[in-house]
């Protein structure tokens, strides 16, 4: 029992071998099982639960663990939970379905995996928004996504039949929690902290990671490198005008090879999982899920996965604090980063006391810089970042760094479900 | 006196170009280690009228406070304006211009 994983559960992949995985798919059609096509978001979420991203889950909720989460922002058995994890389906496509049967899951035409299904249930789905996002207003975008399901939901246990085939660029970042716990003893590290983003990084970020480097590094020796930091990006639902997934990635891992960091202190990975920007739920729900990676420490800066102002800025901080002891994981905890043109350099908010004079930066702010067709300066944003970005661009992009509609239709997809044969 | 929210310019090569030959190139202010920008200031109402024409522009609330996400040919539109004018102040020119082609 060493892959423990958050709630202190053994993390147990659920994927049935490749010949197994065969027999079962021609025993469910001889049987006449039902088949359903899932949509990205759902063949993602299968995955995760799959390779044990979302332990202790071994399946959808069913509507005793939705509403416990909703309420109490725990599962049934007690274990920390914030975002309800529900498989939606329409009238139309639940008919003929009952509770205890098995039916088989496919995307892109696919086999993708098994539904047990345990439970057939519907839920108040403005109920469901105001525990999880505290609005009821569709203009936040995780609102709008709890109105989008279909009107039930079924609960139940997953098992893969056929794992992803994960495209180039991001193969190599794909690590599930087994083989990332297996990489991390390989480095000999003890200590991990995670990086939570959706962003190319600016010198912000990566001084928020060398900040959060040092808070985790602590007490330890400093003979060997203990300490290392996950860059963990969140690949999901792309929107209009956000950097293309391979900019992000790869200007990630352009930190590492350029020399910012280095092999003995930084990896990059990637998580599938559409954003709700739940703020503080969302920070708990990143700190189970980077549990589960293996990491130790998790880098929460201001706002965490919050959206317009619907959350305080140090709301996430809060609410971690409140369930600290159930968690394996340790939040380090950071205001911003900044430019001072006084000190001449990026320096911290909570050290630096030249308040009248900091030049705040953000994401954002660097995105238009960069529409505007200008380079930033290397103290903001890093040349060999900057360069590998503008080469996604024309190799990804469309000629674009941010996502456009042609990036939509026509872009490589991350992962593909292969024939099943 | 009432908060404004800039919409920041950023200056290429061609735009300080402009701004020489306009003899404005002073109304650019140095930022972020060596960049230069021009900060359009809005009002309040300005700011809102600016978000409900161009829906992918964005009001960084929480960092900047300031207009971002601008698509450039909308600035070099409010740019023009700039050299033609000689003031920063021409966001409700530009508004009016917006509004009569749509």
């Amino acid at each position: 029992m060493e892959n423990i994983g958050h709630g202190g559960k053994e993390i147990v992949e659920r994927i049935l071998p490749r010949d197994e995985a065969i027999k079962k798919v021609q025993e469910l059609k001889a049987k006449g099982a039902k088949e359903l096509e899932v949509r990205r978001q759902i063949a993602t979420e299968i995955i995760d639960i799959a390779y044990g991203f979302f332990c202790p889950l071994e399946g959808f909720m069913t509507k005793a663990d939705v509403e416990s989460v909703c309420k109490n922002m725990r599962l049934t058995d007690g274990t920390v939970w914030s975002i309800p994890i529900v498989f939606d389906v329409s009238d139309e496509e639940a008919e003929g379905i009952k509770e205890n049967d098995e039916i088989l899951l496919t995307y892109t035409g696919n086999p993708l995996a098994v539904f047990e299904v345990s439970e057939i249930f519907t839920y108040d789905k403005q109920e469901m928004a105001q525990s999880v996002y505290g609005t009821t207003e569709d203009k936040h975008p995780g609102v709008k996504r709890t109105y989008a399901y279909k009107d039930k939901f079924l609960g139940g246990k997953i098992t893969l039949l056929n794992p992803p085939k994960i495209n180039p660029v991001f193969e190599p970042f794909f690590i599930p929690p087994l083989e990332m716990r297996k990489r991390f003893k390989e480095k000999g590290w003890k200590r991990i902290v995670a990086h939570q983003t959706r962003n190319v990084p600016h010198t912000g970020h990566e001084w928020l990671m060398k900040g959060a480097w040092f808070q985790t590094y602590a007490e330890l020796p400093i003979d060997k490198p203990y300490v290392g930091v996950l860059v963990n990006a969140i690949i999901g639902e792309k929107r209009l005008g956000d950097y293309i997934d391979e900019a992000i990635l790869l200007a990630h891992d352009m930190l590492r090879k350029a020399g910012y960091f280095g092999e003995h202190n930084h990896m990059t990975s990637i998580t599938f999982w559409d954003m709700r920007y739940a703020g503080p739920r969302e920070a708990i729900f990143h700190a189970a899920l980077r549990t589960n990676l293996g990491l130790t420490h998790h880098m929460y800066g201001r706002d965490h996965a919050g959206v317009g102002t619907y959350y305080g800025p140090y709301d996430a901080h809060n609410l971690l604090m409140s369930v600290q002891d159930d968690l394996r994981i340790t939040p380090t905890f950071s205001m911003n980063w900044l430019y001072c043109p006084h000190c001449g350099e990026v320096t911290y908010e909570g050290l630096c006391n030249h308040k009248d004079e900091w030049q705040k930066y953000s994401g954002t702010l660097i995105r238009s810089i960069i529409i505007d067709g200008v380079k930033p300066p290397r103290l903001i944003m890093r040349p060999e970042v900057f360069d590998v970005v503008m080469e996604c661009a024309e190799k990804y992009g469309f000629g674009s760094p941010f996502v456009t509609e042609e990036y939509l239709q026509k872009r490589t997809p991350v992962f593909t479900i292969e024939p099943l044969e | 006196m009432a908060e404004t929210y800039p919409i920041n310019i950023w200056i290429n090569e061609e735009r300080y170009e402009k701004l020489q030959q306009a003899g404005l190139a002073h109304m650019a202010k140095e930022k972020m280690a060596g960049l230069k920008v021009l900060a359009v200031p809005t009002n309040e109402e300005q700011k809102d009228k600016i978000l409900k024409l161009f829906p992918m522009a964005k009001f960084d609330s929480a960092t900047t406070k300031s207009i971002e996400l601008l698509p450039r040919e909308v600035k070099d539109k409010i740019f023009d304006l700039i050299i033609q004018k000689k003031t920063v102040d021409v966001i409700d020119d530009f508004i009016k211009t917006v509004e009569e082609q749509k």
